[in-house]
């Protein structure tokens, strides 16, 4: 905070010297000024105020009757293998080491999500090249300097077969495999430090646990996530055992393996214990790492990747340039911060909301002026009642990323909200189909009626009448998300419908959405599949409508729907194998 | 609804099931058994780790033309059975292109009514065709073109969009068959590959590598571009469903990857020790699980095994390739890639690999031609004049990549002489996605099998047949290609020499 008190006082003798401009659209209003200042700077936001509101803010949701629904069949286990992030976390965590510099085989995303990929693709051979390679290296980082080894065991070893060797191994077995290392396992491992040090000496002593330590960050038990579940005595339903379910918990919330204190209860068959288990995810639900894993979330299910492929001729859109590109980024993940960790408060004014969080260059862009810009910290600014952004669908980042280079899309942006916000299916093109609008003819025509001729053509009309009505909504932003009333002097209508609601603007838009249950059912669905690995089963339908009936009696608090759902069956329970029966469970005590 | 699945009463038995299913491994392990010996006619102890030109290279991307001449160094690793091209095997490359060409009036009625020329198809068939103006870039290297081509790989109406031109396209066009179709989804354009690509069944071929390779192929990628995130859109190399090869694009790494190995050989020692322990574990994982994540298994131990038995393959000199002037630029890209391959191949490093230039539905700005949309776009907004001088910049860059298969060694022999480099792209045409008249290219004469500069017609002619002619022509015995309605045992005998 120190770094922030002193930004503060450089800012305010800034704006003194530089009388700020009247907003142009907007102008900071007294709540805004106040709050400014309590707001995230890169890399430092502040957190734990009192939630606002525990109840429903927007209402508009009913309750559904979870007693009509069907028992959960759970789904199949899923074979993870470690997300980048997964693994770099990890080799944080119990290492203390830094990966950063390290190539790793990029993440895949099917169905938008890098758990579902790594659940289902296979690495390839350089791949595999990449693990060899950062696991020799982390050896040696680790190795290099005695303390690493001190912190993990408080001892220092010898030889490769004292005490400390034999609790080294132990140590970093626990750790890494998320299980304690079988017999054999730990005898695999003695013999291959033995085997590589190559004298009594200390030093080569150490090399020979070096090549344990990179041997553990090539296996794929440390690699791959096996999580399949137990029957019990008296239940024929299998439930994830207290060290997968540590291990689900950790890299769903923690994106990392599970911490010593989730290792030490589920060492002790505590953690299913319901109060346990509560308290443990609240425990982890407040950390730096839990708040990165929301945050991948949203990215995540919001599609928010393709920002980062985003090109703009600058000549053509003045002040494109990638900090632009990054701040509109920020700008959502603080929203979405703000509503989860600093409010605690209903998820859903995400598209509703009329805030916006801005720092100098998105501000220039948005044409709003702040008292005290900074291009590093982001102030939140409450926005004028008519104002013309409204929620995510209002910011840059949505608008941008659902344009072309040259113009805007009313499709690209009407497909998002039915299939991003919506879950719905929006039937594509049908196979060789004119997909072309004739280009301009004669007089300057505008998209929209371009677009008009889509819904003329029958063969076009049953999806473009479904996608482009809520898609015209936002004409009146530009191909990077700016505001404007007309193009070549040509005012531009945005008005437009949703399923035959008549809408005038983005605002109409905005709160019909967020009051929509379709949306915080998508919501809950999306998590599902997040957390899951996977897409749900027919079998899970029941539990995503349970969930949401949480959420909704919650009111629609994020952290309340996570932690619904890491203590709902759905997580908690696995059915069998999709394919081949497999009778054998893994069992580390041999 | 009480009651979810039964399951066996094993998984209550608390007895160990470690070392219950060797079979798979040992398979694998017998497959790559290892030459210990030869390792020790390595030199002693010169670690080249220090060299490594990646930090070099990569400070290079974006850059603006600076000259970089890498100094050649003597020592790097080649197996003992690299050999003089007239010798050799052949090789295999894989050549992708984004978007198709132009359209015209052979792809369709509408393409017809814009009335634009074909600029691709030659106007003669034969040997020592005339080159059409967008293949006119490859003259010099006398590549054959097959023409009129199109999938007859049927698809299924659901899941909707399979026959999306991107997604059908690049999946016929590289395995002759359709996308997976219980795995499709068009709203995320989540997709993957029913089988290998092409280049995949020529490097899994039993009779391919007559000995283990050190890579079994290369995949590397040229743009950056993509329509798509999804992992699944970054790779043109896949060995089956959600098996992607994804491309190198920095050709630091590559560099690093191929050339900058240690010949350290009590480093290479250890690390055979580390990995032999690495592979005792992974065989234990075996009978955990079920059949697809057995696959995944599998595909990591092959890996860990290839990456084994490198580390004791005997090495010789291997001249690693000078690297100039990489400025970012695509075609100066594809350039350096091209020089990077043909090294590879010329040292015995691989005889495959798969070059996307650009990646599926590429939306690439290619501002250097003054086109101000990405590609993707700018074939829908139907920017005719733009997409025909996108594409003969595209073949521009293959030609430049054909270069570094082109210079003579020592007997007169070029790596074209030995190899088959297969050009093709996703579909006809990216205005309307038509899947006709999808193009076809093929470079070299594969150790004197093919004849060069032949122009082969086949008006609605099935794509798979150039696929099983590539095969054939690789002298690999493949009794027919092509799936769901696609299968063919014909080839093109014009081809042949």
């Amino acid at each position: 905070m120190k770094v922030f008190r002193f930004t503060f006082g450089v800012l305010v003798l800034l704006c003194s010297l530089y009388a700020c401009e009247d907003a142009r659209r907007v102008s900071l209003t007294e709540s805004s000024s106040v709050n400014m200042m309590t707001d995230l700077i890169a890399g430092e936001e502040v957190v734990g105020e009192t939630a606002e509101n525990a109840g429903e803010v927007l209402g508009g949701e009913t309750a559904i009757d979870v007693s009509q629904l069907q028992d959960l069949v759970p789904g199949p286990p899923v074979w993870s293998r470690l997300t980048q992030s997964q693994y770099r976390n990890m080799v944080s965590d119990i290492l203390g080491l830094d990966s950063s510099d390290l190539d790793l085989e990029p993440d895949t995303n099917p169905y938008l999500f890098t758990s579902i990929g790594s659940g289902s693709s296979s690495v390839s051979a350089f791949g595999v090249e990449l693990y060899a390679e950062a696991a020799f290296i982390l050896a040696e980082r680790y190795f290099a300097s005695d303390m690493n080894v001190q912190l993990t065991t408080g001892c220092l070893p010898n030889t490769v077969d004292d005490g400390c060797a034999d609790q080294l191994i132990r140590t970093l077995g626990l750790r890494l495999y998320r299980r304690p290392l079988s017999e054999s396992e730990f005898g695999r491992w003695q013999a291959l430090a033995q085997l590589s040090a190559t004298s009594r000496r200390q030093e080569d002593q150490l090399k020979g646990l070096e090549n344990v330590l990179a041997a553990m960050l090539q296996s794929p038990f440390v690699l791959y996530r096996l999580e399949q579940g137990m029957a019990s005595l008296d239940d024929e339903i299998h439930h994830y055992t207290d060290l997968e379910l540590a291990s689900r918990l950790a890299f769903t919330l923690q994106d990392s393996a599970p911490d010593q204190e989730l290792l030490n209860l589920a060492l002790e068959g505590r953690l299913k214990e319901n109060n346990v288990l509560e308290a443990q995810i609240d425990r982890l639900l407040n950390t730096e790492r839990a708040k990165a894993s929301i945050n991948a979330f949203f990215a995540q299910y919001l599609d928010l990747s393709r920002l980062k492929r985003v090109e703009r001729d600058p000549s053509v859109y003045e002040g494109f340039t990638p900090s632009l590109l990054n701040a509109m980024e920020t700008e959502v993940r603080l929203l979405v911060n703000d509503l989860v960790y600093r409010r605690d408060t209903d998820i859903r004014l995400l598209f509703s909301e009329k805030k916006a969080y801005l720092n100098q260059t998105l501000a220039d862009h948005y044409g709003i002026s702040l008292e005290q810009g900074s291009p590093i910290i982001f102030e939140s600014l409450a926005l004028p009642e008519d104002t013309v952004r409204v929620g995510f669908l209002g910011t840059a980042a949505f608008l941008t990323m659902n344009a072309h280079p040259t113009e805007t899309s009313p499709t690209l942006r009407g497909k998002y909200i039915r299939e991003r916000l919506l879950c719905q299916e929006v039937p594509p093109p049908p196979d060789d189909i004119d997909l072309n609008l004739e280009p301009e003819t004669g007089e300057a025509s505008t998209l929209r009626e371009r677009l008009e001729r889509h819904r003329e053509d029958p063969a076009c009309a049953g999806c473009h009448s479904f996608i482009d009505p809520p898609g015209f909504l936002f004409e009146r932003f530009d191909s990077v998300g700016r505001y404007r009333e007309s193009v070549n002097g040509i005012t531009l209508d945005a008005s437009g419908d949703l399923d035959g609601v008549p809408m005038s603007n983005l605002g109409d838009l905005a709160q019909h959405l967020a009051q929509d249950s379709r949306l915080s059912t998508c919501m809950v669905r999306q998590v599902y599949r997040f957390a899951l690995g996977r897409l749900e089963e027919e079998g899970e339908e029941s539990e995503i409508l349970r969930l949401h009936e949480k959420f909704r009696a919650q009111g629609f608090r994020f952290k309340a729907l996570i932690k619904a759902l890491l203590m709902s069956d759905g997580f908690r329970q696995v059915g069998p194998s999709t394919e081949l029966n497999n009778d054998n469970s893994f069992n580390s005590d041999e | 609804m009480k009651k979810t699945h039964k399951r066996s009463s094993a998984n209550l038995n608390q007895t160990s099931h470690y070392n219950a299913q060797p079979s798979v491994a040992t398979r694998l392990r017998e497959r790559y058994t290892l030459e210990q010996n030869s390792k020790g006619s390595l030199g002693q102890g010169t670690n080249l780790r220090g060299l490594s030109r990646r930090q070099v290279l990569k400070g290079l991307l974006g850059g603006v033309g600076v000259q970089l001449a890498l100094p050649q160094l003597e020592l790097f690793s080649a197996p003992a059975f690299a050999q003089s091209a007239s010798q050799a095997q052949p090789f295999f490359g894989l050549f992708y292109w984004a978007n198709g060409t132009p359209w015209h009036a052979a792809h369709g009625g509408q393409q017809a009514q814009a009335g634009h020329p074909d600029l691709w198809t030659p106007n003669d068939v034969g040997q020592n065709y005339s080159f059409s103006p967008l293949i006119n870039p490859l003259a010099r290297h006398q590549v054959s073109v097959i023409t009129g081509l199109e999938p007859h790989t049927e698809i299924p109406g659901t899941p909707a969009g399979q026959g999306d031109g991107h997604m059908r396209g690049f999946m016929v066009a590289l395995t002759g068959d359709r996308p997976q179709p219980e795995t499709f989804d068009h709203s995320s354009h989540t997709l993957t590959a029913l089988r290998a690509t092409l280049d995949q069944v020529v490097a899994r071929h039993p009779d391919f590598y007559q000995e283990n390779p050190l890579y079994r192929s290369l995949e590397v990628g040229v743009s950056e571009a993509r329509f798509h995130g999804y992992g699944h859109w970054n790779a043109i190399s896949y060995n089956g469903p959600n098996s992607q090869n994804l491309p190198i694009l920095d050709p630091g790494v590559l560099y690093d990857r191929l050339f900058n190995v240690s010949v350290d050989t009590s480093e290479l020692d250890r690390r055979s020790a580390v990995l032999d322990a690495v592979l005792t574990e992974a065989q234990q994982l075996n009978s955990y699980l079920g059949q697809n994540d057995r696959i995944r298994l599998e595909a990591h131990l092959e890996h860990l095994y290839a990456l084994q038995s490198r580390l004791s393959a005997s090495q010789q000199a291997c001249e690693a390739p000078l690297v100039g002037n990489y400025s970012g630029d695509l075609i100066n890209k594809t350039r350096v890639m091209g020089d990077l391959i043909a090294t590879a191949i010329r040292c015995g490093l691989t005889r495959c690999f798969s070059l996307q230039l650009t990646s599926p539905a590429s939306t690439h700005i290619f501002s250097n031609l003054s086109v101000p949309d990405g590609m993707h776009k700018t074939c829908h907004d139907g920017h005719w004049e733009r997409v025909r001088s996108i594409t003969q910049y595209q073949m521009e860059a293959f030609a430049s990549f054909l270069d570094a298969f082109a210079e003579p060694d020592a007997s007169g022999m070029s790596l074209l002489d030995q190899g088959l480099i297969y050009g093709t792209s996703e579909y006809g045409e990216g205005w309307k996605h038509s899947v006709k008249e999808l193009p076809v290219l093929m470079a070299g004469t594969a150790g004197g099998r093919l004849r060069s500069q032949v122009h082969v017609r086949s008006a609605g002619g099935n794509l798979c047949t150039a696929q099983l002619s590539a095969l054939r022509a690789l002298g690999l015995p493949i009794e027919s290609f092509g799936w769901n309605g696609a299968n063919t045992s014909d080839t093109f005998g014009e081809l042949f020499a």
